[in-house]
């Protein structure tokens, strides 16, 4: 049965997608195209762009997996096995944090990892820089969003819209 | 039970915000979108609250993005609290993305993917605003800063995977930055 063994496979990349959802596509690879042949590796790369490219998590791509396999229903069961398990994982130990309010060491681990989650937010620009800046044109278009952002409160909303029409203008 | 802290959002607040930001984050950024709406724009937590919640979804497997919106959602309204920001951290993105795949998929459409390379290049500069906006309060510790530049160039250089880089930092983090005694 394709649906389950579907539901399985994105199930267990969600439970061991230590490391967020980039740690888990070597494994989604790995699964849907060398063991279940579900997808070429060529289309799995385009997947992957497209999950990127569009809003919310990367990880949606599970998605478009699905719908390869099994049509709506199978892009509906990837889904709901790559994000739930997690989501249910991730709200018992967030109902757990909340439980340590008050005592002393969640404050002083709150106060002493900020600076390390700092760290790791800004070689993330780096990483995601090196990515998406590679003309003078999108260079451009990050550092006024940037800008933008830094100085104003416009709703980023409209930064990505204006963005959206000037690259589909500039950057066919 | 009665708290003494200011009323949580409701439900629907919090739904609205998640569900905006996955509709509208192209590119990724969302990580910042959301920092951006709960810590800025609506002041539901603090910056070394939100902090500690991104260290906790970075931690535990799944998205960092949805584990963030569940963590927020739990820490705000309790399990439905996260329901629904799970739910709509997920759905709009979904959503869209089906479309665009079954537009981009079919067709070369260059003036699509021209589109999506600009979301894209956005996406840099708000990661990059909120990595400013945030270290700029830690800009007169010296600690704070070398602790940042350490990191960020262990994974950078060192290419450091996740788990080694806090399992190698977060201590000396507890351990440099013990609390003054009084």
């Amino acid at each position: 049965m394709n649906l389950t063994r579907l539901a399985l496979v994105f199930t267990v990349l969600s439970l061991l997608g230590f490391g967020g959802g980039n740690a888990i596509i070597p494994q989604m690879h790995a699964d849907v195209v060398d063991k279940y042949h579900w997808i070429t590796s060529v289309d799995f790369t385009r997947y992957y762009a497209l999950g990127k490219l569009a809003p919310g998590p990367t990880t949606t791509m599970a998605a478009l997996v699905g719908y390869a396999v099994s049509g709506p229903l199978g892009a509906i069961v990837a889904t709901l096995a790559v994000f739930v398990p997690a989501g249910i994982l991730v709200a018992a130990f967030g109902h757990y944090w909340q439980k340590l309010r008050g005592n002393p060491w969640r404050e002083r681990f709150a106060r002493a990892i900020a600076p390390v989650v700092l760290g790791l937010i800004w070689a993330g620009v780096v990483t995601l820089a090196h990515g998406a800046l590679d003309s003078p044109v999108t260079i451009g278009l990050a550092a006024v969003a940037a800008g933008v952002l830094l100085w104003s409160n416009w709703n980023q909303s409209i930064i990505v819209l204006v963005a959206g029409a000037v690259g589909a203008i500039a950057l066919r | 039970m009665i708290s003494n802290e200011t009323a949580p959002p409701s439900i629907l607040a919090i739904a609205r915000v998640f569900g905006r930001i996955s509709a509208t984050a192209f590119g990724g950024g969302q990580i910042a979108a959301i920092r951006r709406e709960v810590v800025r724009n609506n002041a539901w937590l603090t910056e070394d609250e939100f902090l500690a919640l991104l260290a906790i979804a970075q931690i535990l497997p799944g998205a960092n993005p949805t584990n963030v919106a569940v963590l927020v959602g739990s820490r705000l309204r309790g399990v439905l609290g996260a329901a629904a920001a799970l739910a709509a951290a997920v759905l709009p993105g979904f959503a869209i993305l089906m479309v665009i795949a079954a537009i981009a998929l079919d067709s070369h459409a260059p003036v699509l993917r021209g589109a999506l390379r600009g979301c894209a290049a956005v996406a840099v500069g708000l990661t990059l605003a909120n990595a400013i906006e945030m270290t700029l309060p830690r800009r007169k510790s010296l600690i704070d800063l070398a602790l940042i530049l350490a990191v960020g160039c262990s994974v950078v250089f060192l290419h450091l995977s996740l788990v080694v880089t806090l399992l190698v930092f977060v201590p000396i983090a507890l351990l440099v930055r013990r609390p003054a005694a009084a």
